[in-house]
């Protein structure tokens, strides 16, 4: 009976686990089959963590390797207003680390949301102090923000890149492709703490960072010229300046600047017209360092040789019912004295006597009209009209530089085409684009546009400039010990009420190329509205000559006239 | 036999799990790896930015002149001489003619 009784319980007790087992089994059916993709994605969204990773923006560098704009990580404050306690509290502690107000901190964390912004891209010393803080709700997340070390130096070129990492000026804008990070997901495993394991592929890597720009742009110089150029604006109480120094035997930028600079560091509170790059936006009547061109033009074309006599109708010619006038009443004098003495009636003389299709092809030819085509955003194309526009006294007046637009580079192109025996080059501000493993992926070299003049022309036009600065208007550009050829230039504005020459805004100008012989530095200086003396040769010349012979030292070009050397001996 | 297999399976399973283990351990170890490296990385790009900010020409030339009394040289006060190793010929740019005058200058001035 015992034995019967203890049989039947074996089976009720089999019974029971086989329906232990079976409802296990059912459940596993259920978990591991029926319901298995539901639960994986359930899974996953627990041990995984998907987050969208940037490679850091590409570095910057000038011509020697200098750091003129990098990316740094930064830390970025936000907050999650639902596990808040007290947003109140937590806005006060807040407040003076982010410099935020806290009635602003206290708004945004009793939001309706599941995140929000606080701050972001703080020096990293604002994130240590929160770090000590650990608020509940508060989170910091590393952003790369954009430093440009140099602070307002370059600022013009190198323009600057957005909140969210964006170029949006300048070369930041220009080279956007190249300099951007490479932008991934990427997902991780977390443990049951929610520490983050690996990533879920092994394989993963991290995303890669954007390319790096060499640029041709030289520091030291580009500080100098900065230097230079607002004093001189300074002095002058002009309302800007501009100054572009290049290597005309290769068109390599090696400084650009304009006046007044701004810090794209700061640049939120600036107007948009406080960053234009006007070296190449902006176009300006060039006045009278046109003549050049002219003078270039005629010689090629055997119009004059620069011992041609050309007579100054004693200061007063009548040119279409207007008058043109000079500064000195002269008389006979030589094509290179015209140019030199900068007489408008010779340059008028000249330019109609080589005529209006030969002028305007000259005109194109040196790349007015056209853009440089520099790797720069926003350039302009300056103003040439088709010579069936033209009026009368248009010749004339293009001869002398009226009637015509140019940008500073355009100008300062054409007048390293002639130091470059007639070769126009194309400018260009990045040499050099690198990975990130430092391997070079791109170099740009010197790019020819296309011969000018012949040059046996430059070396004639060279020989006139070089009288300008030894006898003529622009003696105040000389360069103690060098040759120095160039043209001074001072123009009038046009009044935008009256729509004729004002009588008291100038653009005062000097463009020109050192040493003489064998130039390394081609330069154009350009005040805008000067007060005082608004003469080219008194206000841009001097900027030259002291730029001039800064550069030449720092570049190691030895002086090319006898110099005497003084031996003190010191009485002890 | 059967003590061997079962042996042998314990000896596989323990493989197993010691090897999951690893995985986990070497993961946590790669990513405190990774938050050194980024951590350094981030020092070296701060201190890239702050010697390039330290040695900008702009802040190098304000020392100068305000805290080392220094001075910009006027015009004409910077020569550049090309030298020349004697027995070398000049080639390229002409060569400088040197004249060199005595002169006696009061003490303290050059």
């Amino acid at each position: 009976m015992a034995g019967s009784l203890s049989r039947g319980r074996r089976y009720v007790l089999l019974l029971l686990l086989l329906c232990g087992f079976g409802v296990v089994l059912f459940r596993l059916v259920t978990l591991q089959v029926l319901q298995a993709a539901e639960l994986s994605v359930k899974a996953d969204r627990q041990h995984q963590k998907t987050v969208s990773l940037e490679g850091a923006r590409g570095t910057i560098v000038d011509r020697h390797g200098k750091v003129l704009a990098m990316n740094v990580e930064v830390p970025s404050v936000f907050g999650v207003p639902n596990t808040v306690e007290s947003p109140l509290k937590t806005a006060r502690q807040l407040s003076p680390i982010l410099h935020v107000r806290t009635d602003e901190l206290e708004r945004k964390l009793r939001q309706d949301r599941r995140f929000v912004w606080l701050a972001r891209k703080l020096d990293p010393e604002q994130g240590r102090r929160l770090d000590r803080l650990s608020l509940d709700g508060i989170g910091v997340v590393m952003e790369g923000r954009r430093f440009y070390p140099k602070g307002p130096l370059l600022a013009h070129v190198l323009g600057f890149s957005g909140m969210d990492g964006e170029g949006l000026e300048g070369i930041e804008h220009r080279y956007e492709p190249y300099l951007h990070g490479e932008k991934r997901m990427m997902v991780l495993q977390r443990d049951a703490l929610g520490h983050t394991v690996f990533p879920k592929g092994m394989t993963e890597r991290s995303p890669t960072p954007g390319h790096s720009l060499r640029l041709t742009i030289d520091e030291v110089i580009q500080y100098i010229v900065e230097r230079e150029l607002e004093d001189a604006v300074g002095s002058a109480r002009a309302k800007s300046g501009t100054m572009i120094v290049l290597d005309p035997k290769t068109g390599a930028v090696l400084a650009m600047a304009v006046s007044p600079r701004f810090d794209p560091n700061a640049v939120s509170a600036l107007s948009p017209d406080r960053w234009r790059n006007r070296a190449l936006t902006d176009a300006y009547e060039p006045g009278s360092t046109m003549k050049a061109m002219m003078a270039a033009a005629a010689i090629e074309e055997r119009v004059v040789r620069p011992n041609t006599m050309v007579f100054g109708e004693h200061g007063r010619m009548t040119v279409a019912n207007t008058v043109i006038h000079d500064h000195e009443r002269l008389g006979w004098i030589s094509f290179a004295q015209v140019i030199q003495k900068s007489s408008n009636i010779g340059a008028a003389k000249t330019g109609m006597a080589l005529g209006e299709h030969r002028l305007y092809r000259y005109l194109q030819a040196f790349g007015f009209g056209q853009r440089t085509e520099i790797d720069l955003p926003g350039e302009g194309v300056g103003l040439v009209r088709d010579p069936k526009d033209w009026g009368r006294r248009s010749v004339a007046s293009i001869s002398i530089g009226q009637e015509i637009g140019v940008t500073p580079l355009q100008m300062v192109s054409a007048v390293a085409a002639i130091a470059n025996n007639g070769v126009l080059m194309k400018p260009y501000v990045v040499s050099e684009i690198r990975d990130a493993d430092n391997h070079i992926l791109r170099q740009v070299p010197p790019q020819t546009r296309r011969r000018v003049i012949s040059p046996e022309t430059a070396r004639s036009v060279t020989k006139i400039l070089e009288g300008v600065v030894t006898d003529g208007t622009g003696t105040n550009a000389a360069i103690p010990g060098f040759r120095v050829a160039g043209k001074t230039g001072t123009a009038q504005k046009i009044d935008p009420r009256t729509g004729t020459y004002s009588a008291s805004r100038f653009v005062a100008s000097f463009t020109g190329y050192a040493p003489a012989d064998n130039p390394q530095l081609a330069m154009i200086v350009v005040i805008d509205e000067p007060q005082g003396d608004t003469r080219g040769g008194a206000v841009a010349a001097p900027v030259f000559s002291r730029v001039g012979e800064q550069v030449l030292s720092y570049l190691g070009v030895p002086s090319n006239a006898p110099i005497t050397l003084a031996m003190a001996s010191r009485k002890s | 036999m059967k003590t061997v297999t079962v042996f042998l399976g314990l000896c596989l399973v323990f493989v197993f799990v010691w090897e999951r283990v690893d995985v986990v351990r070497i993961g946590y170890q790669i990513e405190r790896l990774k938050r050194d490296k980024t951590v350094l990385e981030r020092q070296r790009d701060e201190l890239r930015v702050k010697f390039s900010t330290l040695s900008a020409s702009d802040r190098i030339a304000k020392l100068a002149t305000e805290k080392l009394g220094m001075s910009l040289p006027q015009q004409g006060q910077i020569i550049v001489v090309q030298s020349r190793p004697s027995g070398v010929p000049p080639s390229g740019i002409a060569l400088v003619e040197l004249k060199v005058a005595r002169n006696d200058l009061p003490s303290g001035r050059f």
